[in-house]
């Protein structure tokens, strides 16, 4: 017997306007957000988060704050850095992909130096120089 | 805020946010309560609201309401895990917010089912009950948007 209405025909539109919406506003997962180009960004850290879905730190620089992402936990602690690694007033040089969105103060790092450390949390991805 | 921080120092909430396995698993639960809640609570507002006509009414609206109540239950229970591991950052997050919000309307839309197009028995009325269940579907759709929206805020 046939039903005069399936919910597949509801899901489908409803996935649809789900991605619409979305699609502009794709951050954090992944590198889609993130500009092609590798650059650097020194400053202070503020704020020092190891834990899932990922790691982040909170850095000042001059004055405006800026959030570095870095990889999972797992990964980032792989890489040797973990929460008690740096503490808030470090230096940190962070290498990575800013945001696409030149008003989003955001990047993804592949590798931060702090104290003349260097922790590649994206190792693949570190530019060969 | 110290109550959001607290829980952030909790023991488990501790081992859960820099867990390589539980995190992710607890996140996969959370997604197939979230699933049989959306699709129990479409499928009873559908069946509501006059469509799946070959179900019969009484017993397939309890068998939606007794699954959908349980994946309530088991995707508040996962969600507040996730929460837990950084608690006084998506506190702020603006999705978060809305999902909350869209969550507290959707309990009182069944408030409004219950006590404005239900018989005594609990069974919603034939015709003023579809009003409720359109926005229940609604709003429930809004939740599961807006959650998925908070990893990208």
């Amino acid at each position: 017997m046939r039903m005069p209405f399936s919910p597949r025909r509801l899901l489908g539109p409803s996935i649809a306007l789900g991605l619409a919406i979305a699609h502009p506003a794709f951050a954090h997962h992944g590198w889609s957000w993130t500009a092609d180009e590798t650059s650097e960004l020194e400053g202070t850290i503020t704020k020092i988060y190891v834990g899932n879905p990922h790691a982040t730190l909170d850095v000042d620089v001059n004055g405006e704050s800026w959030r570095v992402e870095l990889a999972p936990p797992s990964q980032t602690m792989r890489a040797g850095f973990s929460e008690d690694t740096a503490k808030p007033g470090a230096h940190v040089t962070a290498i990575g992909n800013r945001s696409l969105d030149q008003n989003e103060r955001r990047m993804k790092a592949v590798r931060i130096i702090i104290d003349g450390k260097t922790y590649d949390v994206y190792p693949n991805r570190v530019p060969s120089n | 805020m110290e109550f959001l921080g607290a829980i952030e120092q909790l023991a488990p909430v501790r081992a859960l946010r820099v867990s390589f396995y539980i995190y992710p698993l607890v996140n996969a639960a959370h997604i197939v309560a979230i699933g049989c809640l959306l699709t129990s609570v479409i499928l009873m507002d559908l069946r509501i609201l006059g469509f799946l006509a070959s179900q019969e009414r009484r017993p397939f609206l309890k068998l939606m309401r007794r699954i959908g109540v349980r994946a309530f239950c088991a995707a508040l229970i996962t969600g507040l895990l996730l929460f837990s591991v950084r608690a006084s950052e998506y506190v702020f997050n603006p999705a978060f917010q809305l999902k909350l919000l869209l969550i507290a309307l959707a309990g009182l839309n069944l408030l409004g089912l219950r006590i404005f197009a239900s018989e005594q028995d609990g069974m919603p009325k034939e015709r003023s009950a579809g009003f409720f269940a359109a926005a229940s579907m609604l709003l429930w759709l809004g939740v599961l948007v807006c959650g998925r929206f908070i990893g990208f805020l």
